[in-house]
């Protein structure tokens, strides 16, 4: 069952067109990874699922409800979450309130009583336990991403979007951010994700099937393996890479 | 115990034993004067150190109260005056729908405005409760204001309309208002509210509704300022067009900013230290040079003590 559906999707700025008529499904349960070289229009469809953006043409469907015209805080009650390239997060608070704002009742209604729980186990998982009372400023580069997946992640999202979420770690820490995901679908704790990302190691280690754009344009799509013998991709983009 | 709460307890140590020391029953009524002053820059505090709405209005609010008050227990006609209880509710619920009428013009919606824009509006809400209050005649008295005989207090039971009686009252509404409103900040609502101080757009995308939270501290915030300004002027004796204009409005941001922005208890000694050294130095040999002296003073502290006056109590500095 398809979760999330854009259909023949276009996005110009200024005559120059971003997305031009891109279709993309993901399916509940899957991770996919969306790569391409700067400019290829990832980040712009990325903020075109989110409502940050809104399309020039096309539609974009959300567990079959048109969220086209949504805001980005109504797509965000509905379960589609965003975690962006620079962490965007609440520095003059701390962890833990950074945490407790992603886990409370949007509403501001009662809190279930696994809250508590919930922020804890999300502490742990983001292996910021020992600062949970430490002031956001005062975090390392991948310290605020991992911050701000576990805030996202308490939102319960249903879709997760990632914005190279290891832009600017170091190659530990990128490793770390990947077995986190992971550990996070196996607990079942995200249903899919849509990552977007130009380091390929990451994109292996966490992806079920790659959609490659280029020139606003999907070029290809298919297992990792496959993207990887595919001559177009090849020449439009991991040629580039070696 | 945190540094926070010491400090709390030694402030509430003073306000309870001063009046067993000070036996000057005119000190007394100023001392009283400026714990409601204190209220007034607790709800400033609210919406612009808490909420990061920034606001050079909030003397409507605050004198606004003291002018409903004032109406409706001096003036005679259909059914006024009014009992002073009364006229105070009256005052609360009337500043609440002001604030809930302006909020839901300029803080929601798409064209919701924010920072400077927000700013200006508030100022032109000051300018012109300061105009209707001139121009409002016999309602307002005009140029001259309202003289009120109003008495705090039960009567033929209890005054508490000056020396010991009127400080108590005071302290009192002030304890209370502080626990209030720290009690808000300290709830999820109050988390909500910092966060938008710290990061607007975030919140709206974990799927807050920004414009609520910000449009119900805005409410709370002047519901307070009239609590305040209605006792305060009350007992004043006289309420004039300056107490709901721009002067007033600017004022109270120099207590917030004094004391120590977004931690309330810090705006409300900013706004006990700042009208007391006013009004030290405003007399005697200092007459012509006080204002200088009041200037200086507070560029130093701003300096000396970006966080506040609180913030340095509280070891931030």
């Amino acid at each position: 069952m398809s979760l999330l559906n854009v259909a023949r999707v276009t996005k110009s700025f200024s005559g120059f067109k971003a997305v031009d008529d891109l279709s993309l499904s993901i399916k509940s349960g899957e991770v996919r990874g969306l790569i391409g070289s700067n400019g290829a229009g990832k980040s712009t469809l990325l903020h075109l699922i989110y409502g940050q953006l809104a399309p020039d043409h096309g539609t974009i469907e959300y567990r079959n409800i048109d969220v086209t015209k949504s805001s980005a805080g109504d797509r965000a009650r509905l379960g589609i979450g965003l975690v962006y390239q620079v962490a965007n997060v609440f520095d003059d608070l701390s962890v833990e309130q950074n945490l407790r704002l992603g886990a409370m009742p949007k509403d501001l209604g009662a809190s279930p009583a696994s809250e508590e729980s919930a922020i804890e186990k999300t502490l742990t998982m983001i292996e910021l336990e020992h600062a949970a009372k430490t002031s956001v400023g005062q975090l390392s580069h991948g310290q605020r991403q991992w911050l701000e997946m576990g805030m996202v992640l308490l939102t319960k999202p249903s879709l997760l979007l990632l914005d190279e979420p290891t832009s600017g770690m170091t190659r530990s820490e990128s490793v770390r951010t990947a077995r986190l995901l992971r550990d996070l679908r196996e607990a079942g704790a995200i249903e899919s994700m849509l990552v977007v990302e130009h380091n390929i190691e990451f994109i292996e280690l966490v992806s079920d099937e790659v959609t490659v754009m280029h020139r606003g344009s999907v070029l290809a799509q298919g297992t990792i393996e496959q993207i990887k013998k595919d001559d177009q991709v090849r020449a439009a983009y991991l040629g580039r890479l070696h | 115990m945190p540094r926070r709460r010491q400090v709390e307890l030694v402030l509430l140590g003073i306000v309870v034993f001063l009046p067993v020391l000070v036996r000057d029953l005119a000190l007394l009524d100023r001392l009283g004067g400026y714990f409601l002053l204190a209220i007034f820059a607790m709800s400033v505090d609210l919406i612009w150190g808490y909420g990061g709405m920034f606001t050079f209005g909030h003397a409507a609010f605050f004198g606004g109260g003291g002018y409903v008050v004032a109406i409706l227990t001096t003036r005679a006609g259909w059914l006024l005056p009014l009992p002073l209880v009364v006229a105070v509710a009256a005052a609360i619920m009337g500043s609440c729908l002001l604030a809930w009428t302006l909020s839901h013009l300029v803080l929601s919606g798409k064209l919701a405005l924010r920072g400077v824009e927000f700013a200006v509006v508030t100022l032109a809400v000051a300018v012109m409760a300061e105009r209707i209050a001139t121009a409002g005649g016999s309602v307002t008295g005009g140029q001259n204001g309202i003289l009120t005989d109003a008495r705090l207090g039960i009567p033929g039971v209890i005054s508490l309309h000056r020396g010991t009686g009127f400080y108590v009252l005071a302290a009192v509404v002030a304890i209370i208002s502080y626990l209030l409103l720290r009690r808000y900040v300290q709830s999820r609502r109050g988390l909500v509210l910092k966060g938008v101080r710290s990061n607007e757009h975030r919140v709206s995308l974990l799927g807050y509704e920004v414009a609520r939270i910000k449009r119900e501290a805005f409410v709370i915030s002047a519901g307070v300022a009239a609590l305040a300004g209605s006792i305060y002027y009350i007992q004043f004796g006289i309420i004039a067009p300056r107490s709901v204009g721009v002067a007033a409005s600017t004022l109270v941001l120099l207590w917030v900013v004094l004391g120590g922005r977004g931690t309330l208890i810090g705006p409300a000694i900013g706004a006990i230290v700042l009208p007391h050294l006013t009004n030290s130095l405003s007399s005697g040999s200092l007459l012509n040079t006080w204002l200088v002296i009041v200037g200086v003073i507070l560029v130093l502290l701003i300096i000396l003590l970006p966080s506040g006056i609180f913030g340095f109590l509280a070891g931030d500095e």
